[in-house]
C-alpha cells in the first residue's frame, strides 16, 4: 500500500496535467519560452495592487454564459425532496446499495448512511475517486490508482494491485462475476473477477472492430450495468454513450454534441451517469452545470435540475439512483447529497 | 482613451523607448541608471494570478498599451486537445470547423490545427491577441482552463502603477519576481508556487 501512496495522492489537477503531457510530447515549451528583455524594465514601486471596491464595467468581449443556462421551467419535472448532509470537507463519490443505504466517500473515508442519524465511517487511507457496493454488501472503494474492497462491516478484505501510474480509476461497475473499472488515465475500461484478477480490458480504439476508442480529456469517465448485463460506458470525449459486452464487443453507441438541452457540450460530457430502473439515463454535466434525463437511444426526455440550482463551477456531481427511481446527486460544493423526485 | 494603437505613428511603447533615449540624450543617464540598479535589487514586475482572474475583459480595455501586453497563453500539459474546445468555438458554432463565424476569438488569435483523430491543438497567434479572455471564459467552463492570461514580458512596460491592476475587480495583479516573472498554469507553475 506504502509504495503507492505518492501516486495516490495525486488530484484531478494532476491527472489534467499528465494526460496532457502524453498527448503534448511533441508540443514545443512554447510558453516556456518567457522573455524580458533588459531595456522594458523600467524602475518599479513596491506598491501592490489597490484593494478598494473596483467599478463595474461593461465588458465589450462578454462572453455571456448565463444565456446558456436558462432552462425553459416546463422542461424541469423533478423537484428536489431532501439535501443530506456528507459531514466532510471534501466531497468525491456516492454510491447506493440494493436496500437504499447511502454511501458518501469524501476525505474522511465513506459515511454509510440508513438515515438521518447514521454514524457509521469506513475509514480510508485517502478519499476515494469512486465507489460500488455489491449485492452482498462488499463496498469496493476505487483510490486513484487501485481498487480496495471492505466487507460491510468496514474491515478491509482485500486490495486489487495499482493499475499503474498513469492509472486515474474514475467508476465501478459491479456484475454477477464481473467488476468493470473505468480508468481515465489509461483511457480504458478494465475488466476484473472479485478477487481482482483481470480479465480484459473495453473501449481501446480498434478499426476491425468498430470501436472508435475512448477519449478523455479530464478525469471523468462513467460507467453502469443494465437490466441485461451490458455495459454503458461514457465516452465524455466524443459527448457518446456506447454499450459493450463484457468481452469488449461494441453492441450499440449513440453521440450527440450540442450546446442546446438535447445533447452535451465541452470538452467532455457527461461527466456522470446512472441508469433509471426504466433503463433510460440520468447525466450530470460540467460547465452547464445540469441534470438530465435522456432515453436509451439518446432522445432527451427530461430535465431534474437546472444550472440555476448549483453553484456556479460546480463540477464531480455524482450520480445513483434507487429502485423507486429517484435521483442521488452528490453536490460537493454543497457538501451534500440532493435527492431528487419525479413532481 | 488615448492609448496608442497600430494605426497611429508612434506607439506608447515607442514613446517610452524614444523618452529614456532622450533621457540619455539630455545627460540624464545617471539618474535612469540609479533607478535601473534599484530596480535590479528589488526585481519585481506586474503579473496576473490566473486562479483570480474573473475574466472581466479588462485586461484588453485598461492596458496604456494598445493592443494589451496582457495575452492569451496556453498550458498545454493541461489542455485536452479537444475537438469542441470551449475557447476556440462559439457555443452555437454550426460546425467544428475553422470557418470565422465559429470562433469565439474576435481576432482570430486562436489556431487550431488537427494533430489525430480526434485531437487538436491549439496555439495562440500572440500579435492578435488583445488579451479579452474570451477564449478563457469559455476554456475554464467548459474544458481544463489550460488557457489563461498573463503580462507578456516582452511587450509589458511595466508601468509604476499597472492601470490594469487599478481597475482588476478581483485584485488578480501582483507583484513577482522579475527572475520569475510568469505565473503558469499546468507544470511551468510548479516551480514558481512549489507548495501547488
Ligand atoms: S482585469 Fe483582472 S479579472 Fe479582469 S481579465 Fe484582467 S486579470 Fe482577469
Ligand atoms: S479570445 Fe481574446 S484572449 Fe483569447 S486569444 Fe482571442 S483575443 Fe486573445
Ligand atoms: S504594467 Fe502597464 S503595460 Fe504592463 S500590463 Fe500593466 S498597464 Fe499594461
Amino acid at each position: 500500500m506504502e509504495q503507492n501512496k505518492t501516486s495516490q495522492e495525486l488530484d484531478r489537477r494532476n491527472f489534467i496535467v499528465r494526460g496532457g503531457q502524453r498527448i503534448a510530447a511533441f508540443v514545443l515549451g512554447l510558453i516556456g519560452a518567457s522573455l524580458l528583455p533588459g531595456q522594458k524594465q523600467r524602475a518599479l514601486a513596491t506598491s501592490t495592487p489597490q484593494t478598494q471596491p473596483k467599478r463595474k464595467v461593461e465588458n465589450p468581449w462578454e462572453y455571456d454564459l448565463e444565456s446558456l443556462k436558462k432552462i425553459d421551467p416546463a422542461l424541469i419535472t423533478y423537484e428536489e425532496i431532501e439535501s443530506i448532509p456528507a459531514e466532510q470537507e471534501k466531497v468525491t463519490a456516492l454510491a447506493l446499495d440494493d436496500s437504499g443505504t447511502l454511501y458518501i466517500g469524501g476525505d474522511k473515508g465513506v459515511r454509510v448512511i440508513t438515515d438521518k442519524t447514521s454514524k457509521r465511517w469506513v475509514q480510508l487511507p485517502q478519499a476515494p475517486a469512486c465507489l460500488a457496493i455489491d449485492t452482498n454488501g462488499d463496498i469496493f472503494v476505487g483510490l486513484k490508482d487501485m481498487i480496495v474492497v471492505y466487507d460491510k462491516k468496514g474491515t478491509k478484505k482485500t486490495e486489487f494491485h495499482s493499475m499503474g501510474e498513469s492509472s486515474y480509476l474514475t467508476s465501478i461497475a459491479i456484475g454477477i462475476d464481473d467488476v468493470f473499472v473505468a480508468d481515465a488515465g489509461n483511457r480504458v475500461v478494465w475488466r476484473m473477477n472479485k478477487a481482482g484478477a483481470l480479465l480484459g480490458q473495453l473501449g481501446e480504439k480498434d478499426e476491425r472492430r468498430h470501436i472508435p476508442g475512448l477519449v478523455i480529456p479530464s478525469p471523468y469517465c462513467d460507467v453502469a450495468l443494465d437490466q441485461n448485463g451490458l455495459l454503458w460506458v461514457v465516452n465524455t470525449g466524443r459527448h457518446a454513450f456506447e454499450q459493450y459486452k463484457p468481452d469488449g464487443t461494441l453492441v450499440k453507441r449513440w453521440e450527440k454534441t450540442s450546446v442546446k438541452i438535447d445533447g452535451f457540450s465541452g470538452c467532455c460530457n457527461p461527466t456522470h451517469m446512472a441508469i433509471l430502473p426504466d433503463g433510460a439515463f440520468v447525466t450530470a454535466e460540467k460547465g452547464l452545470e445540469r441534470i438530465k434525463i435522456h432515453e436509451t437511444d439518446g432522445t432527451f426526455r427530461t430535465v431534474v435540475a437546472a444550472p440555476s440550482q448549483f453553484k456556479e463551477g460546480t463540477v464531480g456531481l455524482d450520480l445513483a439512483v434507487n429502485k423507486q427511481g429517484r435521483i442521488f446527486v452528490l453536490d460537493p460544493s454543497q457538501k451534500t447529497a440532493r435527492v431528487f423526485e419525479k413532481k | 482613451m488615448d492609448k496608442p494603437n497600430k494605426n497611429q505613428p508612434v506607439s506608447r511603447r515607442t514613446f517610452f523607448g524614444d523618452t529614456l533615449r532622450t533621457l540619455s540624450a539630455l545627460g540624464l543617464g545617471s539618474l535612469v541608471g540609479f533607478g535601473a540598479r534599484k530596480a535590479t535589487s528589488e526585481e519585481l514586475v506586474w503579473q496576473l494570478d490566473p486562479d483570480k482572474c474573473v475574466q472581466c475583459g479588462q485586461c484588453a480595455t485598461e492596458c496604456v498599451l494598445d493592443p494589451s501586453a496582457v495575452k492569451c497563453v496556453h498550458a498545454f500539459d493541461v489542455c485536452g486537445y479537444c475537438k469542441l474546445c470551449g475557447g476556440y468555438f462559439k457555443p452555437d458554432a454550426k460546425s467544428l470547423d475553422t470557418a470565422a463565424e465559429n470562433q469565439l476569438c474576435p481576432t482570430g488569435a486562436l489556431i487550431r490545427k488537427f494533430v489525430e483523430d480526434p485531437y487538436y491543438e491549439y496555439t495562440i497567434d500572440e500579435s492578435l491577441c488583445i488579451g479579452c479572455a474570451k477564449c478563457v471564459k469559455g476554456c475554464g467552463a467548459f474544458g481544463n482552463g489550460s488557457l489563461h492570461l498573463q503580462v507578456r514580458h516582452d511587450c509589458c512596460v511595466n508601468c509604476n502603477e499597472c492601470s490594469i491592476a487599478k481597475a482588476c475587480p478581483s485584485n488578480a495583479f501582483q507583484r513577482v519576481p522579475a527572475s520569475k516573472p510568469y505565473l503558469y498554469r499546468g507544470v511551468q507553475r510548479k516551480d514558481f508556487y512549489p507548495e501547488k
